[in-house]
Parts: C-alpha cells; structure tokens; sequence
C-alpha cells in the first residue's frame, strides 16, 4: 500500500511534475536505469523552474544518487531524457556539463594541490575568466582564505569539506546537485554550506538535494520529494505541507519500504 | 575552450603534482635501475653481452619500471573520485585521454634519460652507438606504451586488482612493439645506420598510429562508470 500525506493530492496518478506553465529549465521524462536486471529508477518525471529548490528524501537504495548521477551525466540513463533549457544531455554533453556544479560523497579534490591550485585547476577547466579572482573570492566566502597555500591533504575534515563546497561553485552554476551534502559537516562547514544554498537560490540558481536530514532539508527547500524504490511517489511545493506532516509522511514512506 | 587549453590545463596539473611529489618518477628509475643492476650480475660482471641481448635487457628495465608509473597516473585521479569531477566538468573524455598519454609519455622519457646511461654505465662498454641514435627508437615506443597503457590502466583502475591486471592486459598488447623495439635497438647498439632500422621503425610508427586512435575512441568507455 503507498501512503498519501493529509492535505496533498496524492491518487494513483504521478506527482506533478511542474508548478508553471513555463518551459522548465530542467526536463526530466521517463527517465529509467537498470543495474543488470535490478532497476535503480522507474520512470522518474520531473519539471524543474529556474529558481527552484528541490530537497529529494527517501531510504538507502531508492536511487536518489543515481538519479543524480544521470543528471550530473556521470550515468548513462538506460530509457528516458534529460534537458537542462535547450541543451540535450546527449547531443550538447559539454554545453550541459558548463552549467553543472555537484557536492558528492567524495570531495573531487587534489590532495597533493594546494588549496588555490585545487580552485584554480577547476576554474581553468570551465573556462572562467579570472580563475585566480574567482578562486579567491571563493575561498573568501568558505573562510579558507587563510588556508590557500595549504596542500588539500593537510586541511581537517571541514576545512576540506568547505573546499568542496568552494569547488563545486567555481564556475557559478546555474544547476547545483547535492548528494547528502551535510554528511559529516561540522558546524561551521554546514553554516557555510547553508548561507552558499541561501545565496545561491537568492540568485535564482536551481538546486536539487538529496540528504536524509529532513530538518536541513526543509529549512531551505521550495518543494518537496520522496523516492522510494526508484519512483517519484511524492513531490509537491513545501507551502503545501508543514514541516511535522510532511515528517510523519516521509516516516510512512520508509516503513512501507 | 579549445582543447588544446584543456589538455595543456590537465597536463600541467599532472606534471605539477609529480614534480612535486617525484613518487612515479623516484619508482620509475629506481625499479628500473634495479633490474639493470641485477641483470648485469646475472649476467655475470664484467662480461660482454652483444647488441641483441643488450637490447632486450634495456627494454625489459624500461618497460617493466614503466608500468608503475603508468598505474599510479590514474590511481591518482581515482582518490576522492576527481575522476568524476573531470567528467562533470566541460572536458572531454578525448582531451582527458590526450593529457594523461601526454603525462605517461613524459615520465617515461625522464626515466630514462636515468636508465639509458646507467644502462651504458653497466653493458655499454661492449656496445658500438651512441646513445643519441636510440632516440627515434625511444621515443615512438614511448608512444606506443603510452596510448596503450593509458587506455589500460583507465580500464584496470576501476577494478580491485589494478595493479596485477594492468600488466597482465598491457603486455599482450604491446608485444609486437616491444619485438620490433627489441630489433630496431638491437641495430642500433650494433653501429647501423638509421635507415637501416627502417623495417622496424615503420611498422612501430604505424602501432603508434593505430593505438592512438582506438584509445583515443575507446577511452569514453574505459573511464565511465557506466
């Protein structure tokens, strides 16, 4: 049995995928993956507005990283399409990626380059004008400004963790994806991260998170989604539900999984 | 972006962690020296050796030291998945592939600019070239072991046992270069002119060609996940 939240529409239709009429910034339609004969995602529809923050939520296993993965084009969707505003994932792969900025797992930086170096690798990469400005005034905003000239393996856990955060925004990307961005934060790397999201979606960027903290989640997010088993099966604007609802939904979620 | 800009951005990166911690290249000329070492002692100290098993004795040092550096050019990219930070970024997995032969080929060259003169110091009494006509030789199978190994090390890196398979696909494929590079240096360590060796020089030049464009098509596939 799937469960439906009070006060939302949830039948057996899909979620809506879109809150405008608007083209969508990002186009996500029928999208599926297979690992050998599991699939990860079943058909995922999704509409994305620039400007919009989506916080997806589910259990372990139910393809919020592979979702992403496909998104951030690190994975080849067995059926289905994705657009980000007239570039086709397949057909304009590096126009696509330009746009992209990801917070993963792992930190995707250069353990035996400096901080700056770290930075300014990157920034060179996509092409920014100023990568050494760029990379700088980065590392201003992460308060590692004191730190450039130290190897990446040298810096603590946050400090590296901010580092991340810095790299993942050197080119300014106009679609951000976070996959389980607080994990292991300390305080001060996860205040920083908040106030880059905060700054981010004041700029209209568009971001999508996945992370099972339902409280950081929430507090910035513009709308709503649970995955479970590789398929959308909630997805409605935050206004639409308050935080203690929506916990008590999400809770259904995991224990029919 | 051009993609000259970019391979110049990656290679420059590469070289600069290298340099800066010397680990492949410290490997690299230490194992192979090594190998000469030991080879000379097999051999017997003091005894001669002629231009054919001095030939095949260098090729075995430089071969053999080069597959360490060749694994740990893509172990490191593979540390906190800067691998996938390549792949979302705007590069191409073309100009990834061009950089990291690039990095390869450039190693190989540094290590042996160490074994061709201890390779000299120890066998070269008896040996009539100088070490200059072995630079054709030299330099198109670094090529060759280059655009080969880079492609096979990206396939081995994402697998357990990286470093026992790596050789393991990486010396059939080079086999038909080694031999010819075995041939041509053997001509060369025997006085003969270079227009001599040209029978084994085409064809090595015609690997290089080859190798270089199936890895440069069929690394996208090599360096995904998927």
């Amino acid at each position: 049995m799937r469960l439906r939240p009070k006060n939302t529409c949830r039948t057996k239709r899909k979620p809506k995928t879109s809150v405008s009429d608007q083209p969508p910034f990002l186009s996500i339609s029928g999208l599926r993956k297979s690992y050998g004969g599991r699939e990860a995602l079943r058909g995922i529809d999704l509409d994305l507005q620039r400007g919009e923050f989506l916080c997806l939520f589910g259990p372990n296993g139910a393809g919020k990283s592979t979702l992403l993965k496909i998104v951030a084009t690190l994975l080849r969707p067995s059926a289905g399409q994705v657009n980000l505003l007239d570039y086709d994932l397949q057909e304009h792969p590096e126009q696509y990626r330009a746009q992209l900025g990801m917070v993963s797992h792992q930190s995707f930086v250069y353990q035996d380059l400096s901080v700056l170096e770290n930075l300014e690798f990157y920034a060179a990469l996509y092409g920014v004008k100023q990568p050494r400005e760029r990379s700088l005034e980065l590392l201003e905003q992460v308060n590692l400004l004191d730190c450039c000239d130290m190897l990446a393996a040298n810096l603590s856990r946050g400090m590296q963790q901010r580092l991340t955060i810095a790299r993942a925004l050197v080119n300014d990307p106009t679609l951000l994806l976070l996959d389980e961005p607080y994990t292991g934060l300390d305080e001060h790397a996860a205040s920083v991260l908040r106030d880059q999201l905060q700054l981010l979606h004041s700029r209209k960027r568009t971001i999508i998170m996945v992370t099972h903290n339902l409280r950081r989640g929430m507090e910035s997010a513009t709308r709503l989604g649970i995955l479970t088993r590789g398929e959308l099966v909630y997805l409605e604007p935050k206004k639409n539900i308050d935080q203690a609802g929506f916990e008590k939904l999400y809770f259904q979620h995991l224990e029919t999984v | 972006m051009s993609s000259l800009r970019q391979v110049r951005f990656l290679l420059g990166k590469d070289l600069r962690i290298e340099l800066r911690k010397k680990e492949s290249l410290v490997s690299m000329a230490f194992f192979g020296t090594l190998i000469l070492v030991m080879l000379n002692i097999a051999n017997g100290i003091g005894r001669q050796v002629d231009a054919e098993t001095g030939a095949g004795i260098l090729w075995v040092a430089i071969i053999f030291s080069s597959v360490l550096g060749l694994g740990r050019v893509f172990a490191r990219e593979k540390e906190n998945g800067c691998v996938a930070a390549l792949l979302l970024s705007p590069v191409t997995a073309g100009e990834i592939y061009l950089a990291k032969t690039l990095v390869n080929f450039t190693l190989m060259l540094l290590a042996e600019l160490v074994l061709v003169p201890v390779f000299y110091v120890l066998f070269g009494a008896q040996l009539n070239a100088a070490p200059l006509t072995l630079l054709p030789i030299l330099l198109l199978v670094n090529l060759g072991f280059s655009t080969t190994g880079t492609l096979v090390s990206a396939i081995s890196a994402g697998t357990r046992r990286n470093e026992v398979l790596l050789p393991i696909l990486l010396f059939p494929l080079i086999l038909p270069l080694t031999a010819l590079a075995v041939k041509a240096t053997s001509g060369a360590l025997a006085a003969k002119p270079l227009t001599a060796l040209l029978d084994q020089l085409e064809p090595m030049a015609a690997f290089c060609v080859v190798f270089t464009a199936a890895g440069y098509l069929l690394f996208p596939f090599a360096i995904r996940e998927d």
